[in-house]
């Protein structure tokens, strides 16, 4: 039996727009996606800001009802099974909200035990094992409004831990970390996949799902352009070369100028402080340079690279170069 | 000159309008009809009949008109504050600060919306008086009390200025608020005759906007002419002008304080 | 349900009372309507009603007392949805195996708890203002009618939340719902002075059941069967919230995770 079952699964949001007359508009946030992970894999979510993930963790975890299709989370129906599940599962949403900031972090972790019916001799033991393993110790008994951001994303590490689940979801666990706190993170997540459990990641870091995920869902617009392992979606861009340029400010008509060339699959830019990296993948490879530089002709080039495609650019070509 | 007064009038229409505007962005009509109608009405009677149940149904016309006028609080202190702590929360105080603009007109441009709000509550709770609790207005001069009704819901506003800029720098507004709402429920006279009072809490009502206005509102209800009640309308006018005053200068001590110690933008 | 399940229960019931104590102990909202607001209206009812003498002491006292109960209930336990919704942890709370009902029964209890201050403070002020001692005549049915009407308030709070939970703008019309309970309940006055549709509404609170036996006890003015009505009332009307409330939380619950509002977007 899958862990996770998706099938033809669908969330539609309604807003109003306006103040006195207000009009109804629908927003299809997840559109017809369909997957299935196996128990005991690590499995990514991987797609653009906007695109979904966030919205179909919801519905996995029971916070969201779909609109239309099915999901079964450990066998057990999202919508008409929740309290089935509830237990079983943890969820990571992060950030600075959904912690109590007037109460410290045992404080938060002892009442989050009690809501999931932690045993008290087991609670005792597994706080002080969960805080050393996220590295906030020796600062537990402060109050949480102290914290940075770092350490409330550890904190709800170890609260998602608390109740030892089998099945996690990780919603953009790495964001707003800094690099050395996002890999020790990113190790902490492989060793929990080692121990047995079902992890479902999101991120929009290409990078991340390469290294963690054994296989990789891409959802762009609330549907999946591509699944599969990070080999194969890498095999997607064989074909093609990247021709990297360091740019300095160049105009958008430019950019749409270069993506309507016959030779060029997608373009996407990477604003880099003062320089733009501009990335242009076509199969012409360095045979297309020398045709890239006229229409870049007056405007001031750097660096110019050609290279082999990775797992971004083939994540670039599936999300249609709006990354 | 003419052109310092119409810039300034325009300042003013722009404050009436912008806070015309954030007060029905958020409100549905159902928020209006609860905070409106429904509450001064639940206010009304319930001290009425607290009223009614210690000193008997002739002396339900005390009750009455205290708590009706006394709603104008609720838009001269929770309006207006909201109005002026609004630009704090929205962090626009430090760019507004940093116009040229004049600072009285712009805040009372968004007082003036107010006070129109407030005119209508007494209104409506006076209605609502009339008609489930049977309150006499037939010897009341409408002129008079058109007038009362309006300087004491300027005069609250002037208190509501004032709490606003308090708010500006403390945090906790709501609690600033309900109090003043609540302890005005009892040094106003509304539902105390103030001359039972102890001396010292005579002399708080003295300074507090209402106090007068209710008194004259009573009178006039009661059938004194507007040349009576002048004594208390211009005292309760004068009040409000000086709430403003000091409201005004408060809130250009803290301008100075927050420039010189470079806390604008840490409110 | 078996003793497990009930001991697991019971620690989620207290354990979101202490969280709640924990963190209203501070808050400035909290001090302002169990303390402030009751003792204004303690000193108006005092003001008001106080010709009549001092046996009306305990009288208002215990009313305005039950203001604060009612008011703290109805903001601090209405609003506890809709701040975890602010703070971002209601997601959490509906994802968690142990049912919504029990934590806001553990809230509400903290609530109730506290308010009771507001009645210790008002019992202060009355003794102060009336300068004469003030006296329950029947304290030990006083006692068990409190007790009673702790569990009952708590078990009203229940039917509160989740129409709370449904909609964040059901908020502005707590304040219109502040004194029309004080009334209906006869908290500072007899209900015969309303009209007599109102009846009916009041005999379906159990606040107003509360205070006719609080108001009996204190004053000796209820008979033996007036209270024991009186605690059966109480004693039903919190089995039929407990009931409705936990239908009307699946149901609000249902429709929040379909609407998506468990989260301020």
């Amino acid at each position: 039996m899958s862990a996770i079952e998706v099938t033809n699964l669908r969330r539609v949001f309604k807003t109003t727009i306006g103040v006195l007359r207000r009009r109804a508009k629908e927003v299809v946030a997840v559109d017809d996606i369909s997957f299935e992970v196996e128990p005991g894999e690590l499995f990514g979510l991987l797609g653009p800001n906007g695109a979904g993930k966030t919205t179909t963790v919801k519905m996995l975890t029971t916070l969201l009802l779909p609109t239309s299709g099915m999901a079964r989370v450990l066998g057990h129906d999202v919508a008409r099974q929740a309290e089935a599940i509830r237990h079983r599962i943890g969820f990571i949403f992060g950030g600075e909200r959904g912690l109590y900031w007037r109460l410290s972090a045992v404080d938060n972790l002892r009442y989050f035990a009690s809501l999931y019916q932690v045993d008290p001799e087991v609670t005792n033991r597994r706080i002080p094992e969960l805080l050393e393993m996220v590295g906030l110790a020796d600062r537990c008994k402060e109050r949480v409004e102290g914290y940075s951001r770092g350490m409330m994303q550890r904190l709800h590490v170890a609260r998602t831990l608390l109740h030892d689940p089998e099945l996690l979801f990780l919603d953009e666990p790495t964001i707003g970390l800094d690099p050395v706190g996002a890999r020790e993170l990113r190790q902490t997540i492989r060793n929990l996949q080692a121990a047995g459990k079902t992890i479902l990641l999101t991120t929009h870091y290409m990078f991340e799902a390469d290294a963690l995920c054994q296989r990789i869902a891409v959802i762009n617009h609330g549907r999946i352009v591509a699944m599969d392992t990070p080999e194969v979606l890498k095999r997607e861009v064989r074909d093609l070369s990247v021709v990297e340029l360091e740019v300095f400010g160049i105009p958008p008509a430019v950019v749409d100028r270069l993506r309507a060339l016959p030779y060029v699959d997608t373009v996407s830019i990477e604003n880099l402080d003062q320089r733009q990296s501009l990335r242009v993948q076509t199969p012409r490879g360095a045979e297309a340079v020398p045709d890239l530089m006229g229409m870049l002709e007056g405007l001031r080039v750097g660096r110019v690279v050609v290279r082999e495609p990775t797992l971004e650019d083939a994540y670039v070509r599936l999300v249609g170069g709006e990354a | 000159m003419m052109r310092r007064v119409w810039l300034n009038l325009r300042l003013f229409l722009q404050g009436a309008l912008l806070s015309y505007i954030g007060l029905f962005a958020w409100l549905r009509p159902a928020t209006y009809l609860a905070s409106k109608i429904v509450m001064p009405l639940a206010q009304i009677l319930f001290f009425t009949f607290m009223g009614i149940s210690a000193t008997g149904q002739s002396n339900a016309h005390f009750y009455i008109i205290g708590n009706a006028v006394q709603i104008a609080a609720v838009s001269g202190i929770y309006g207006v504050t909201m109005s002026v702590g609004g630009d704090r929360w929205a962090g626009t105080l430090p760019y507004l600060l940093g116009t040229p603009a004049n600072r009285l007109a712009m805040f009372s441009g968004r007082a003036f919306f107010h006070v129109i709000d407030g005119i209508t509550g007494v209104l409506i709770a006076l209605g609502w008086g009339v008609v489930l609790l049977g309150l006499d207005l037939t010897r009341t001069d409408p002129l008079a009390l058109a007038l009362t009704i309006l300087i004491t819901t300027f005069s609250t506003s002037g208190l509501g200025l004032l709490l606003g800029c308090i708010s500006l720098v403390s945090l906790e507004t709501m609690f600033v608020n309900n109090t003043a709402y609540f302890l005005l429920l009892i040094f106003s006279g509304a539902n105390i005759q103030v001359s039972t009072m102890p001396g010292w809490m005579q002399a708080i009502s003295q300074v507090l906007p209402l106090t007068r206005g209710i008194a004259a509102a009573r009178r006039v209800i009661a059938g004194d002419s507007l040349a009576q009640v002048a004594p208390l309308l211009v005292g309760e006018v004068l009040l409000g002008g000086l709430y403003v005053l000091v409201g005004y200068s408060l809130f250009r001590w803290f301008e100075y304080q927050g420039k010189r110690r470079g806390t604008l933008w840490g409110f | 349900m078996n003793l497990q399940a009930v001991r697991m229960s019971a620690r989620v019931v207290v354990a979101a009372a202490e969280v709640t104590l924990r963190q209203n102990i501070v808050d400035a909202f909290v001090l302002f309507t169990i303390l402030l607001q009751p003792l204004v209206i303690a000193v108006l009812a005092m003001w008001m009603l106080g010709g009549r003498g001092s046996e009306n002491a305990i009288f208002v006292v215990i009313g305005s007392g039950m203001t604060g109960l009612w008011s703290s209930l109805l903001f601090m336990g209405g609003n506890s949805i809709n701040w975890e919704r602010w703070t971002g942890t209601l997601e959490l709370l509906v994802g968690q195996p142990s049912h919504m009902s029990l934590i806001v029964f553990g809230k509400n209890l903290a609530v109730v708890l506290q308010s009771l201050g507001s009645m210790l403070a008002s019992y202060a002020l009355a003794a102060a203002f009336f300068q004469a001692p003030l006296h329950i005549a029947q304290p030990l049915l006083f006692g068990v009618s409190l007790v009673l009407m702790v569990i009952s308030f708590v078990c009203f709070g229940l039917v509160i939340a989740p129409i709370f939970l449904m909609n964040p703008q059901v908020r502005h019309w707590q304040n219109a719902m502040e004194f029309p309970i004080y009334m209906l309940s006869g908290f500072l006055f007899p209900i015969a002075l309303l009209p007599g549709w109102t009846t009916p509404l009041s005999y379906l609170l159990t606040p107003y059941w509360a205070a006719r036996a609080l108001h009996g006890t204190s004053g000796g003015t209820a008979s033996s069967s007036e209270t024991l009505l009186c605690w059966g009332m109480m004693i039903l009307l919190a089995v039929v919230y407990a009931f409705v409330s936990r239908w009307l939380m699946d149901v609000m619950l249902r429709k929040a995770r379909a609407d998506a509002t468990l989260r301020m977007e």
